[in-house]
């Protein structure tokens, strides 16, 4: 693999790091080899804003090979959100360009004393003034930036005003709206004083074996192309199975006490395509294009479109049922810098505080968080990114702000990261995503829910369990973390509905390997324990295995009304599936053994 | 005794066994579409094979085999090697997981299939239900 680029802000000085051979065989590259890099550095006393704190942007040996969905690279380093593991993976075009200007990753350690933006031009890196761009939206700082380098484009990615604030949802965004969401990691960036990281490269992507690599790409991407979820995605966008989430109750409504809500199909991938959809968006060579491009009512522009989450978050989840309003609010929250599943859910959280009367107009700044009122929302999500009013109490996210009324239970989150729009009472295995993502209450360390309606590969060895199945989906659940570890290695698109042995081809060819299916799923295992082992470290033990209040009670209607998640079974057949320590909550030594991670048993399990 | 799938006696019985299905009749009475399956030849199937599915309203309107030639167009066509259908019909095979796995592929309006899956799956129940005996079976 090509060098990764350090860049020590305090000082300006630059090097690079060589990766050994064994780490990218067995990490593959991206979130696992990031884990691999980072396990020293992260410990229990690194603040994550302390100018030490490493953050880490870094590509898979597929990222930018026009292999199907591999746009993607990932950022990885210590949440502000969690105290734990942070990664957010995110596509467009950024990633791509750094690897042609000879780096596959770029290590950022250390604080500017100013505001800062990073210029990375065919191997050149220049930390140039950006204080003018402090306080512009995310898309501004694209436009701002390209307008004062010379010569061809550079892809441009930065935060917004909630990164230089350093909230908990601070997101980072690229090109059209691609955005690492999740775990604060925009926050982790402002904190170093950089607006963003510019990127302009010329140069070729390596691939081992190109003879091998290229027909199977083009095979693999025809296929894909015509593949029915493909169709789906391409179609409707990755709302297109909200009507049938909805159906299941799956989706969450009015944070995650309703199973119902009047006019909620207004929010689906279909209904959005038979309105105001005009085009779609691709990443990187991507033949699925699930991006949105929508022109609203009265509008010339046309502009992003949302995604399944946004609509979720800042509709379903806070009883709005306007798809035009939501994607307002997705693009302000796109611009501002924020993480839309985040915010949605703390703002659910407020609503439902005021439902229950626990807040009052008299503390929220006269503001009526009744269901629905939208204009409320409007209102709020600015207060939040420049933590004013009642929004700074809201800026912390969910669990802090419960904590503030002395109810951190009463938050629908895990370990500090807000749960993702996947309700498991419709379909039960996401439980054990969100209780064991080792980045909180994620949906894309594994988006089981997937599984549960029907992506259940038997070549991975998944079976086809009932979506309100217990104990017994525990162990597929594990698999499918495994696989989904891998995806985040390489790193590519959860969309990408590729066959699991063309995934595996395309590895093989692209890093000179001679793995199988099972060598895989166990590099996937290998990433996944030392994550968790990361967490251990940092103090996670089972107590962190938990699902909120809310989705452990039954819900009153909808499709899955009645129905009480067995989660203290699942979770104890899970640990048997994964081998780890009841006791404790770290992977026990005979499993770390066994997946070649010795050393970490060493640091996990010390002899007495 | 149930017919023999593929046969147009089959065909007929799912027909009848829609228009007296209730549950069919209330999940599926906004469906508006008809259906072309192509089946295509594996196992004890040997030429590929068409039949055609009119369903309108909770209602099955009319049902036929489709010779080769049949320019009879359909608003979605469903595409699966004979084992595949099979292993639907016998329910060893989810058909939303025959979907996702490639295993079925599906053309028509995205839009209109992704907001009526109860839809789909009450079809296939019932065509379940009627199945007995398939050729290749003794």
């Amino acid at each position: 693999m090509q060098p990764i680029l350090t860049v020590d802000l305090t000082t300006g000085a630059t090097g690079t790091l060589e990766i050994p051979a064994e780490w990218a065989r067995d990490y593959l590259g991206g979130a696992s080899l990031a884990a691999r890099i980072l396990y020293d550095a992260l410990t229990p006393e690194l603040d994550p804003f302390a100018p030490q704190a490493p953050l880490l942007f870094l590509n898979g040996p597929l990222s930018g090979t026009s292999g199907p969905t591999t746009g993607r690279f990932v950022i990885c380093g210590k949440s502000p959100a969690t105290g734990l593991w942070a990664e957010s993976n995110i596509g467009g075009f950024w990633g791509v360009e750094l690897r042609k200007t000879g780096y596959d990753g770029l290590l950022l350690t250390g604080a500017a004393t100013d505001p800062v933006y990073l210029f990375i031009d065919a191997g050149q890196v220049q930390l140039r003034p950006a204080v003018h761009l402090w306080g512009q939206d995310t898309y501004e700082i694209q436009t701002a930036i390209n307008a004062e380098i010379e010569g061809a484009t550079a892809r441009v990615l930065g935060i917004g005003i909630a990164g230089e604030n350093r909230l908990p949802a601070a997101l980072l965004l690229s090109d059209h709206g691609r955005v690492a969401g999740r775990t604060g990691l925009g926050a982790v960036l402002g904190s170093k004083q950089v607006k963003a990281l510019a990127v302009r490269g010329a140069g070729a992507i390596p691939v081992a074996d190109t003879t091998r690599y290229n027909p199977l790409r083009s095979a693999a991407n025809r296929a894909l192309h015509q593949d029915n979820l493909t169709a789906s995605l391409r179609d409707l966008g990755s709302a297109g199975g909200a009507d049938y989430f909805d159906y299941l109750g799956e989706m969450p409504k009015k944070n995650f006490t309703a199973g119902t809500l009047a006019g909620v199909d207004n929010l689906s991938g279909a209904s959005i395509a038979e309105t105001i959809l005009t085009g779609v968006s691709a990443c990187h060579a991507c033949v699925v294009a699930c991006g949105r491009v929508v022109q609203l009512p009265g509008e010339k522009e046309k502009r992003k479109g949302p995604e399944y989450e946004t609509l979720m978050g800042l509709g379903a989840n806070l009883g709005i049922t306007d798809a035009v309003f939501v994607t307002r609010m997705g693009d302000l929250c796109d611009r501002l810098g924020m993480d839309t599943i985040s915010v949605g859910n703390t703002l659910g959280l407020a609503f439902d505080f005021y439902a229950r009367g626990r807040l009052t107009a008299a503390d929220t700044g006269g503001l009526a968080l009744e269901w629905g009122n939208a204009a409320a929302v409007e209102t709020l999500l600015p207060q939040i990114a420049r933590r004013q009013g009642f929004g700074a109490q809201l800026a912390e996210g969910a669990r802090a702000f419960a904590r503030r009324y002395g109810d951190e239970d009463a938050a629908v989150q895990v370990n500090g990261l807000e749960a993702a729009y996947h309700d498991p009472r419709g379909a039960s295995g996401i439980a054990l995503s969100y209780a064991t993502s080792p980045r909180g209450a994620c949906h894309n360390q594994s988006d089981y829910f997937i599984v549960e309606i029907g992506q259940a590969e038997e070549d991975l060895g998944l079976q086809f369990f009932g979506r309100q199945a217990g104990a017994e989906k525990s162990a597929n659940v594990a698999i499918h973390q495994d696989w989904r570890t891998v995806f985040n290695s390489l790193v590519i698109c959860v969309f990408g509905n590729v066959p699991p042995q063309t995934v595996v081809d395309l590895i093989n060819a692209a890093c000179g390997l001679e793995w199988d299916i099972p060598e895989m799923l166990r590099a996937g295992e290998r990433g996944w324990n030392l994550k968790r082992a990361i967490n251990n470290r940092l103090g996670l033990t089972r107590a962190n295995d938990r699902l909120p209040r809310a989705l452990l009670e039954p819900l009153p209607d909808g499709g899955s009304a009645g129905y009480v998640i067995p989660f203290d079974a699942m979770l104890r057949a899970y640990y048997e599936a994964r081998g780890w320590d009841w006791a404790t909550g770290k992977p026990g030594r005979d499993k770390l053994e066994a997946l070649g991670l010795g050393w970490v048993a060493e640091d996990l399990w010390p002899a007495t | 005794m149930p017919s023999i799938f593929p046969s147009e006696e089959w065909l007929l019985e799912l027909k009848d066994y829609i228009n007296q299905d209730e549950k069919y009749a209330h999940i599926a009475r906004n469906w508006e579409g008809d259906v072309m399956f192509h089946i295509e030849p594996t196992g004890a199937l040997i030429e590929p094979l068409c039949f055609y599915v009119d369903l309108w309203h909770g209602e099955c309107r009319g049902v036929k085999m489709v010779p080769t030639g049949d320019l009879t167009e359909a608003a979605f066509d469903l595409t699966a090697s004979y084992d595949n259908i099979v292993k639907v019909l016998k329910g060893q095979l989810d058909p939303m997981q025959a979907m996702l796995t490639r295993k079925l592929q599906v053309k028509g309006s995205m839009p209109y299939m992704m907001r009526n899956v109860p839809t789909v799956l009450e079809f296939v129940r019932c065509a379940q239900d009627i199945t007995g005996q398939v050729l290749g079976e003794n």
